[in-house]
């Protein structure tokens, strides 16, 4: 990760404040985690450059996010879902990887074509994921057509991207870019590496023979929904024109425990974003040459991406169908009267008053 | 330096102002950003340079047409102060007019003409966020500039947040709201679907039932709250903002929680409330007794009143409906059977006890309260503990409490017992029947009438005493002389030179400046503005005061004192709003000699 180095003094005071906030807020979650499983496993359907695939979707608990431990983002608390103390063994990754061919295997008759593995931090940081553990972990899905590991910027070269395409997989590095733009990643986010870096990374991902998929966040908190909703769209854009990125996931912000954003929420200061919002950006890029998805998770409730409560299922489904689609069309059969106080929000709320509606 | 708004008329922490841009806007106003297509009656002036979260911004050019939002770092509610302060913006000292964006930790002067509370839509709703907020943000911008509360006001609301001191508001949740369907009113969000009529007689309303849509609802609710607005400056240029707001503030409990949260910050609301008014005070509630006047008077009645018919009976009679009470038919036949033999005390709900000196002074005459002969228990409580306190600082030979049976008598039977002190009791069934009246005659008995002169020189004591501050009355009126026939009293020194006059309407002195001499020489602490070395006629303004005492209120008498001029007036802002304050009318002058 590079160092809040150029935009100064101004910076440092705000990642300092947003850190040791966060940190006192993470510090009142006690929870511990069995190292020997994994955060969370799934089976669904993906859109790849290649079509639609089943996909096995892994949260590997590697022990936490190093930045989380310092603080980390306003909005993510999945530090929360780690290990005591730090560091897994070899053994214990392995023995969560198996758990996760078991679920497969309960529940799917099929092998899924597709492997998502995340973790609460980089999978191709060493200091996570030990190198031995990684290729025992391509040789595993070899087998698979593709798969999708998760890392910052800085760990993406030859090494660890080539261990899964020498495997025979087509790889992707999963890069939690959340906005194309350094301030609001920076400022609201407390993310610290720059676009440049994200840029970088698919360069050598593709030297590597791999590809990027840029993962998007709507809507941290200090902006207002239409920021939010502009700050996407020119994020899709920038990403689309970056060589090697050929998919973005774009997600709504929601509240997760132990957060800065779960602070705001609480104390009437964070709206998640509409559903509405959602469709606006998929609608309005669906042009660009790269493929879009989201997946707004917790939507309807209060704490995740909603609209009036009528609507919300309804708008769901239109976005995990332009998901596997990529038709903008899908957004002109679903409406409802909320739109209306939608674009009354879009059009008055502003940074100092948020949220405009509940 | 605020140069684009000023304060015109003040009603407690409530004021209407005039925000000074090319068309002149009259606070607390309905403003809405100038590019926003909106129904109803708004001031189209804010023009938003834009948050600073999302993109650096240059500094905009302004315009004197607009209400310029200075580049901001908008701060929600919930946001830990760590983050406020690392992020405070710092705003550039602008020619035009500005507004900046802060939160209450950061809120401090930024030379602006409005403040924009951030976060707002976190506070309203929650009574002690709301009050916090509100009373930290006042405190720390300068009093003669706006503050701006955005994106809360409705019609329901729209009273009590001006009560607490806000001066701009903007139709964001009025129109929002519409377009949910919710029909919004002084008293009520309804939902639209469940209204069969539509309780209004707004342009948008005057239409078929069944034609009213969300968008007409949208336009309804924008002209209910800027209605309720028009209501809201009406009231504080008649001084009677907080008898509608204890009514109105009844249609949502966290608005009735945020008046008496209100009446909790105590000096924040005394600080505003001026010690003279020229409105009758109505009190329908218990919530009417913790009124800054009522507790201000009852304050200055124990703490700096001095007794000074106590070697003489007390009386303690009912109040009168009408005022002042020696004007009422029932007080005049409790005189008849007293004549100037014993002290008078009225004792009433929701004032307290008023000492027969007293009966003028604001708001003795100026009270009007709900008669229905039941005291509730906290009326009996309030004023049985300031009897008690009254009681404890005088030394009468007797008291003979001429009181009906309910309420009064209960309080006089709990102060004596408390105090343990014997009351007379000459009531039955009625004050004012022949055997009530010739009982009180006869406890009398024996008693030598004071003379009128004696009258007369306590009255003007009493007051100075309630006014100036303890012993003011004893040392501004040690050589007095009374001119006049009471209530029109004029007060002289031995040598016949005029030290004052008192105001019948109020209860209080106009002093001249032989008089403000006397208080400046005096050891009572002086209220005083200090001025710029020039002479001034007919009103003093903030930009020439180089300093003001703190406890200076509106309607208190005043000494200026600069090396042009020595004269005494009438505050027209409080001292610590004189002290913050570049623009505005601060004392208007009665005399003044030039030195
Ligand atoms: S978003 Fe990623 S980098 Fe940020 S705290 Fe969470 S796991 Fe760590
Ligand atoms: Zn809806
Ligand atoms: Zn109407």
């Amino acid at each position: 990760m590079s160092k809040p180095s150029p935009e100064v003094y101004e910076e440092g005071k705000g990642m300092d404040a947003h850190n040791s906030v966060m940190r006192d807020i993470r510090s009142r979650n006690d929870s511990t985690y069995d190292p020997r499983e994994p955060t969370r496993v799934w089976l669904d359907e993906d859109n790849t450059p290649d079509g639609v695939y089943q996909s096995l979707t892994i949260i590997l608990n590697t022990g936490g996010c190093r930045w989380a431990r310092a603080g980390g983002c306003t909005m993510c608390g999945y530090v929360a879902e780690s290990v005591e103390g730090g560091t897994v063994a070899h053994e214990d990754l392995m023995a969560q990887i198996q758990h996760c061919l078991d679920h497969e295997a309960e529940n799917s008759d099929e092998q899924s074509g597709l492997i998502k593995i995340y973790t609460s931090g980089s999978f191709l940081d060493e200091r996570e994921v030990p190198a031995e553990t990684r290729q025992a972990i391509a040789e595993t899905f070899a087998d698979r057509e593709r798969i999708v590991v998760e890392s910052l910027p800085d760990f993406v070269d030859e090494e660890t991207v080539g261990d899964f395409v020498d495997v025979g997989l087509e790889t992707d590095v999963a890069v939690g870019l959340e906005t194309a733009t350094d301030r609001v990643r920076h400022d609201c986010v407390n993310k610290y590496f720059d676009f440049a870096d994200f840029e970088a990374a698919s360069e050598a991902a593709q030297a590597a023979g791999a590809g990027v998929k840029a993962y998007l966040l709507m809507k941290p908190p200090f902006l207002s929904e239409a920021e939010a909703v502009e700050d996407m769209k020119r994020s899709v854009r920038r990403c689309a024109a970056v060589d090697g990125c050929h998919t973005v996931s774009m997600n709504p912000c929601n509240v997760q425990r132990y957060t800065m954003v779960e602070e705001l929420y609480h104390d009437g200061g964070y709206r998640p974003p509409w559903l509405w919002s959602v469709a606006e950006v998929l609608e309005s890029t669906a042009d660009e040459d790269v493929i879009v998805v989201s997946d707004p998770v917790g939507h309807g409730s209060d704490r995740g991406p909603h609209n009036c409560g009528e609507c919300d299922d309804k708008v769901q489904r239109a976005i995990k169908d332009f998901d596997l689609r990529q038709d903008p069309a899908v957004f002109e059969q679903v409406s409802c009267e909320c739109e209306a106080t939608w674009d009354a929000v879009i059009e008055r709320e502003r940074s100092y008053s948020l949220p405009l509606a509940r | 330096m605020t140069d684009y708004f000023e304060v015109h008329e003040r009603d407690s922490a409530a004021r209407v102002g005039e925000l000074r841009l090319v068309d002149s806007v009259t606070t607390p106003a309905l403003v809405d950003d100038v590019d926003t297509e909106t129904p109803g009656n708004c001031r189209h002036v804010l023009d938003d340079a834009g948050s600073r979260w999302s993109t650096e911004r240059d500094a905009p050019d302004g315009d004197e047409s607009l209400l310029t939002v200075l580049p901001h770092r908008g701060l929600p509610a919930g946001t830990p102060d760590e983050v406020a302060e690392a992020f405070a913006v710092d705003y550039p000292d602008v020619t035009f007019p500005s507004a900046a964006v802060i939160s209450p930790d950061t809120a401090t002067d930024h030379s602006s003409d409005a403040y924009v509370l951030a976060g707002a839509p976190g506070y309203v709703g929650h009574a002690s966020a709301f009050v916090d907020a509100v009373t930290t943000v006042r405190e720390r911008i300068p009093a003669d500039t706006a503050l701006y509360l955005p994106g809360v006001a409705t019609p329901r609301n729209v009273a009590t947040l001006v009560y607490a001191g806000v001066d701009l508001v903007d139709p964001d949740r009025a129109v929002v709201r519409g377009t949910e369907g919710r029909y919004l009113t002084t008293d009520e969000a309804y939902f639209l679907e469940d209204l069969d009529e539509l309780p209004c007689a707004c342009p948008a309303c005057q239409q078929p039932r069944e034609e009213f849509d969300r968008q007409d609802c949208v336009e309804h609710n924008v002209n209910a709250l800027a209605a309720e607005l028009r209501r809201v400056r009406r009231r504080i240029r008649d001084g009677r903002l907080r008898d509608y707001i204890e009514g109105q503030a009844r249609q949502d409990n966290w608005l009735t929680a945020t008046f008496r949260r209100l009446d909790q910050q105590y000096s924040y609301l005394e600080e505003r409330t001026p010690l003279i008014r020229r409105a009758d005070l109505s009190a329908a509630s218990d919530d009417s007794l913790r009124r800054v006047e009522i507790q201000r008077f009852a304050e200055r009645v124990t703490d700096r009143y001095v007794p000074r018919f106590d070697d003489r009976p007390l009386v303690l009679v009912p109040c009168s409906a009408r005022k002042p009470y020696s004007d009422s038919q029932s007080h005049k036949q409790y005189h008849d059977a007293i004549k100037w033999r014993a002290h008078v005390v009225s004792m009433t709900s929701p004032i307290g006890v008023v000492p027969q000196e007293l009966e003028l002074t604001y708001p003795a005459q100026h009270y009007d309260s709900v008669v229905t002969g039941n005291w509730t228990a906290t009326e009996i409580e309030f004023v049985s503990r300031v009897l008690e306190r009254y009681l404890e600082g005088t030394d009468y030979p007797e008291i003979i409490a001429h009181v009906p049976g309910e309420g009064y008598r209960d309080i006089c039977e709990r102060v004596a017992d408390s105090l343990g002190q014997e009351f007379t009791y000459t009531v039955t069934d009625h004050p004012t029947t022949a055997d009530s009246l010739g009982n009180l005659a006869a406890e009398l008995e024996g008693w030598d009438r004071y003379p009128k002169r004696e009258r007369e020189h306590n009255t003007i004591r009493a007051v100075a005493d309630y006014q100036f501050g303890e012993g003011a009355g004893d040392e501004l009126f040690d050589d007095l002389s009374t001119q006049g026939r009471y209530p029109q009293l004029r007060a002289d020194d031995a040598d016949g030179e005029q030290l004052a006059a008192l105001a019948q309407q109020y209860g209080v002195l106009s002093l001249t400046t032989v008089g403000a001499r006397r208080w400046v020489e005096s050891d009572v602490p002086t209220k005083t503005v200090e001025i710029e070395p020039f002479v001034p006629h007919g009103s003093v303004l903030a930009p020439g005061i180089t300093d003001a005492s703190d406890d200076i209120r509106v309607g208190d008498d005043v000494v200026i004192q600069g090396d042009a001029a020595f004269g005494v007036g009438r505050a027209q802002m409080s001292g610590p709003e004189m002290q913050s304050s570049t623009r505005g009318i601060a004392v208007q002058m009665r005399h003044v000699d030039e030195q």
